[in-house]
């Protein structure tokens, strides 16, 4: 009973019940309020307005149980397949990746498992990529109009396609890397904070290099985040990983400390520009935080390594989508059938399949 | 390694607290807020009714602003309609999106009684960006 009392279960009971309470009058209103002419009827405003608020919450807890940032999900699909503005969706990415990264704060450096040194110094170099690409895709959207868009699309295709083959193979990581010797400059910034590690149940110290190296890395990355309005973990993780030599828990917990922190820069320029309208926002947001809550109360022992196929699928079919629309948008080629990104549909949801039937048989 | 469990330091704690409970109000503050909308759609800077059937024809964001709303009054529009429903959830997503903000100043502050003053520079250096960002006078 006592447990329960205890942070985060307040805060998340009086969420779900808020967020009943107002769905709930939200349905009310929506056969009693008439809409005004030529508006939308009450019950499909409210119908979207929940159906982003479960979207979020289901990318949210995928995100969780597959180990990949929802910001990657919601900027490359809504992109793909949506009609709504390339600069809105950013935006609205920046929101989704950056309300994960900061309803995780609280637990991560209670815990200890996130430092906070490492995060607030690596995001000095992200809060000038990230103000520097959030205002960069302003002035593309202004100045460059449809070719803009078809070039985004195009871009962020390429990017994707190459993140989900860095997904399938799982890219270089090292769970505990050794470092010998610290640089006078990473020795000098006191970085190093020792946490305790419940899987070993010991005390880990850790060394740190090379960290002005990985300040540089991290610019690079905060550009692309503002620029693209993704989350950007799975750079964030391998440039601490292994530039800094940051065990990859403790790197893990740092980007969702980092985003947090430095998206909260990068989302500014596209709020002052009107890229960011609340009604359309507020959902994402919401479902992105009580999603983030309820994966860490109820799914963070539970390992699904299957959904994360199915994650890696969802993003390779989205670069179809924004290659597509891209070469489309750019006037390189005509607008793509529907039955041909049924087919590409089927051939990549086909390799889902497989390779999760094959994990399953595998665990077996 | 040995056993004994390290005390995190307070600068770290504080800022942990400090965002995740301004992210919880800002997530409260963003739940009641489309429903405030809602009720009276007329007291609002942009119908909702209209809103997201001019989001969907794929206007851009300047457009939807201008059709709905008749012009885009500007990032913090919710400090002269803190009571209409998007002003209200406006005010949330502002709240959320400066909490960083707040807590590095907290952090910052914890630092400098712990003197230790570089991390107390870095904690101001982010903690002045997103203000600066936030205020909107620095765009390119």
């Amino acid at each position: 009973m006592r447990r329960v009392l205890k942070s985060p279960w307040p805060e998340t009971f009086i969420m779900i019940l808020v967020t009943v309470l107002t769905y709930t009058a939200m349905t009310t209103i929506s056969f009693v309020v008439e809409p005004p002419e030529g508006g939308m009827a009450t019950g499909t405003v409210v119908g979207w307005l929940f159906a982003f608020f479960i979207l979020s919450l289901v990318i949210a807890l995928l995100a969780v149980l597959g180990g990949i940032g929802g910001g990657v999900m919601f900027t490359p699909v809504m992109l793909a397949f949506t009609p709504v503005d390339s600069l809105i969706i950013r935006g609205t990415g920046l929101i989704v990746a950056m309300f994960s990264g900061l309803i995780s704060t609280g637990p991560f450096m209670r815990s200890g498992l996130a430092n906070m040194r490492i995060s607030v110094f690596l995001c000095c170099g992200f809060a000038i990529g990230a103000f520097t690409g959030a205002n960069g895709a302003i002035l593309v959207a202004q100045h460059m109009g449809a070719a803009g868009e078809g070039f985004v699309r195009l871009i962020l295709g390429v990017i994707l396609f190459t993140l989900a083959l860095y997904f399938i193979f799982g890219g270089k990581k090292i769970e505990w890397p050794q470092v010998d010797k610290a640089d006078n400059f990473t020795e000098k910034l006191q970085l190093r904070q020792p946490f305790y590690e419940p899987s070993l149940n010991k005390v880990v110290d850790y060394g740190l290099k090379r960290s002005r190296w990985a300040f540089l890395c991290i610019v690079g990355v905060g550009l692309l985040s503002g620029f693209f309005g993704l989350g950007a973990g799975w750079a964030i993780v391998p440039a601490q990983n292994l530039v800094m030599g940051v065990p990859l828990k403790v790197a893990a917990a740092n980007s969702g400390v980092l985003l947090g922190m430095g998206d909260c820069i990068a989302v500014w320029p596209y709020i002052m520009t009107g890229a960011i309208i609340p009604i359309f926002a507020a959902p994402w947001l919401v479902g992105q935080v009580l999603g983030g809550l309820l994966g860490a109360i109820v799914l963070i022992r539970v390992k699904a390594g299957f959904v994360r196929y199915l994650l890696i699928g969802f993003m390779i079919f989205s670069c179809w989508g924004l290659v597509t629309r891209g070469l489309a948008g750019l006037g390189y080629i005509k607008p793509v059938p529907h039955w041909m990104t049924g087919i590409v549909f089927a051939i990549i949801f086909s390799w889902v399949l497989y390779n999760v039937i094959k994990m399953l048989k595998a665990k077996d | 390694m040995d056993s004994d469990r390290p005390i995190m330091p307070k600068g770290q704690i504080v800022y942990g607290e400090v965002v995740y409970y301004l992210t919880v109000v800002s997530c409260l503050v963003c739940i009641v807020g489309p429903l405030i909308a809602l009720i009276d759609p007329e007291d609002n800077v942009m119908n909702p009714y209209f809103t997201f059937a001019a989001i969907f024809q794929g206007h851009s964001a300047q457009e939807v602003w201008t059709i709905v709303g008749g012009g885009f009054p500007g990032g913090h529009f919710w400090m002269d309609n803190f009571f209409t429903g998007d002003g209200f959830t406006q005010f949330g997503l502002a709240l959320g999106c400066t909490s960083a903000g707040f807590a590095l100043i907290v952090a910052a502050v914890v630092y400098a009684f712990e003197k230790i003053y570089l991390y107390t520079g870095f904690c101001l250096f982010v903690s002045a960006f997103i203000f600066l960002a936030a205020s909107g006078l620095v765009q390119f």
